[in-house]
């Protein structure tokens, strides 16, 4: 308990900062005044500048911390992320496609259709001839399903004028700027049903985690249990890649580190632990991607990118020590 | 002896299709009197000289470097999923000129291409050994993961960088993923010639990286030095990869297609595989650039793309056919 407490104040801090830090700096005192009472400049630089994508990047973080331990716990492989697996890039893929087709649909549902094509098509390709999949080969396939994504997004770009192209570009990549409430609205409104959709689900994902034969024999249905939480992890990660594009190695990240602060064990409090671990990075991702040059927003996926990519080589090195993978 | 003559008819093939297509089509014959007897008035002789014939000698030079790294790469590494782009190789190079072109502001090709070698040296040898190195054991979902990060780090640190500079999107782009758009702005002789010296060092060391498959211990028995040899072979792998990023970008997948390809033709003989690597790649990725702009014309898609989106398919072909205990 008093370590999910540490793991909220990390959340908290980082909130705090990121409110704080920015071209104009507000001191500890005028964050006060601006939140409590609503009045003078502090107010006006939360509420319009940097509150709103602060918030959305705190609904950005969970919704992918979520969706990340899903499969982690599905499938036991701690690189079995949407991001890795290549659901990220199907859902800003989907999205980059509307943008060029003009395509009247919103944005949430391009994702999402997105996002569940590229899971259908990773678990159609991987599956072997006895009809399971091992997760080692989902993996692969959909690593391989997040690089044609990415070349079939660049070829977009190709179509589009050169400054809807840059807009895109820096999309795909991942990015928070200039986010409004209503995009935090979305994230979290989306967010919270499928919440909702995973507690009802968790007895089943803990299940699960034992082994499906065990699953079985405790009276759960196997197939239509995985199918449901695979749904609702891809559903999590298309809500968060349609606000802020596809922000890689946040989802890879939060469960893992998460379940280290916390020590949880059951899958309950690992989600919520990731939830707000996901949060958390996100937060000082899109901090240090404004405050490390100031004037210039580079996108968050960028940062996420400089933070996770060690954290993947690491998982690899400490993995080649233990031989788990 | 047919493969050989078939390797051939396509290269000349690729290369007078990359010469010939345009926003003006040159015909054979013009391409002919444009070479034999060029006039500097005529605007399609000034195309060919000035624009498609670097591109030809760009494209010859990326794609036979990169074909050739990745079949030494693959023998290397026994992983079927082995390539310059895919491991990070191409990414180092790339990150290496554009950190160069920072730090020394902007100064010459020439110059910031030399920083493409330490580069990729840094990032082969780093991928080498996190996918397992030295001990011969290399886990192709362990080398993969392994080359996927190491090029998202190094691409998210060349769009900080980019970005930063405030450079146009057509630098950002050239440098995250390759074109032969601007091949007469790069130092194409120098690398023509790296290229060559790095094929000759692969084609020397084939005899020793073939015994060297066979198993470290074997391979000590007969008499040669493994950590010796697989340092050569990196050596290889860099200068050709560095030379094909100085030229053309960062290009993957082709070292992956090219290497199954060149051993479904010439069988397990690692010098020949090695040859006939040179010449598909140079082949396919001629291929490619030509394809890549008549697709969309007058809009053109860079290379990089294309041989992406040819490669996907065959980097998931090979991944199913992996078996699941193999693939540890």
């Amino acid at each position: 308990m008093t370590r999910g407490l540490v793991l909220a104040s990390i959340l908290l801090v980082s909130v705090v900062l990121s409110l704080m830090i920015g071209q104009v700096m507000l001191s500890p005192a005028a964050l006060w005044t601006g939140l409590s009472t609503g009045q003078g400049p502090a107010a006006l630089t939360i509420r319009v500048l940097r509150g709103p994508g602060v918030a959305t990047a705190v609904g950005v973080g969970a919704v992918l911390g979520l969706s990340g331990t899903i499969f982690q716990i599905l499938l036991r492989n701690p690189l079995a992320a949407p991001d890795v697996m290549g659901f990220t890039s199907g859902a800003g893929l989907a999205v980059i496609f509307g943008v060029m087709t003009g395509i009247a649909l919103p944005t949430p549902l391009l994702s999402a259709i997105g996002g569940c094509a590229a899971a259908l098509l990773v678990a159609l390709l991987s599956l072997r001839r006895d009809g399971t999949q091992a997760a080692i080969t989902l993996i692969l396939v959909g690593l391989g399903i997040g690089f044609f994504t990415a070349a079939a997004g660049s070829f977009i770009l190709t179509r589009l004028p050169p400054q809807e192209a840059a807009e895109a570009q820096r999309w795909l990549s991942g990015s928070l700027a200039a986010r409004n409430w209503g995009h935090a609205a979305q994230v979290f409104g989306f967010g919270a049903v499928l919440a909702v959709g995973l507690a009802i689900q968790v007895r089943s994902l803990a299940l699960l985690e034992l082994g499906d034969d065990l699953a079985k024999g405790l009276g759960l249905k196997a197939g239509r249990a995985r199918l449901g939480l695979a749904a609702t992890g891809v559903l999590l990660a298309a809500t968060g890649v349609a606000v802020a594009g596809p922000v890689p190695f946040v989802a890879l990240m939060a469960g893992p580190l998460g379940a280290r602060v916390t020590r949880a064990k059951h899958p309950a409090a690992r989600l919520a632990a990731a939830a707000c671990t996901g949060a958390a990075i996100t937060v000082l991702a899109d901090l240090a991607a404004r405050a490390a040059l100031p004037g210039l927003q580079l996108p968050v996926g960028v940062a996420t990118g400089i933070f996770g990519a060690p954290y993947l080589l690491w998982l690899l090195a400490r993995d080649i020590e233990t031989g788990d993978l | 002896m047919k493969a050989v003559a078939g390797l051939i008819v396509l290269l000349v093939v690729a290369a007078v299709l990359t010469v010939a297509a345009g926003v003006r089509t040159a015909t054979v014959a013009e391409i002919w009197q444009a070479l034999a007897a060029y006039d500097p008035t005529d605007p399609l002789h000034v195309v060919i000289f000035n624009i498609r014939l670097p591109r030809l000698v760009a494209g010859l030079v990326a794609g036979a470097g990169l074909g050739v790294a990745g079949t030494v790469m693959q023998a290397l590494t026994r992983n079927p999923l082995a390539d310059p782009g895919l491991l990070g190789v191409n990414s180092g190079a790339a990150f290496a000129i554009v950190l160069g072109a920072l730090v020394f502001g902007r100064s010459d090709a020439g110059l910031m291409s030399a920083l493409a070698f330490p580069g990729a040296a840094l990032a082969s040898f780093a991928v080498f050994m996190l996918g397992g190195g030295l001990r011969g054991e290399t886990g192709h979902v362990r080398l993969a993961l392994a080359g996927t990060a190491l090029n998202a780090l190094l691409l998210s640190l060349v769009s900080a960088i980019v970005l930063a500079r405030s450079d146009t999107l057509e630098v950002f782009r050239f440098w995250v993923t390759g074109s032969l758009s601007q091949a007469s702005e790069r130092p194409l002789s120098a690398m023509a010639l790296v290229t060559i010296a790095g094929t000759g060092l692969a084609l020397a060391l084939a005899p020793r990286l073939e015994a060297l498959s066979l198993g470290s211990a074997l391979a000590r028995g007969l008499g040669t030095r493994p950590a010796r040899i697989q340092l050569g072979a990196l050596a290889a792998v860099t200068l050709m990869t560095g030379a094909a990023v100085s030229v053309a970008g960062p290009i993957a997948f082709l070292g992956l297609m090219v290497p199954p390809l060149a051993r479904r033709i010439c069988g397990h003989a690692l010098r020949r595989e090695l040859l006939a690597s040179a010449v598909l790649g140079a082949s396919i990725l001629l291929l490619a650039d030509t394809a890549g702009r008549l697709v969309l014309a007058p809009a053109e898609v860079r290379v990089g793309i294309m041989t992406a989106l040819i490669g996907t398919p065959v980097f998931i072909w090979i991944a199913r056919r992996l078996k699941p205990g193999a693939a540890s």
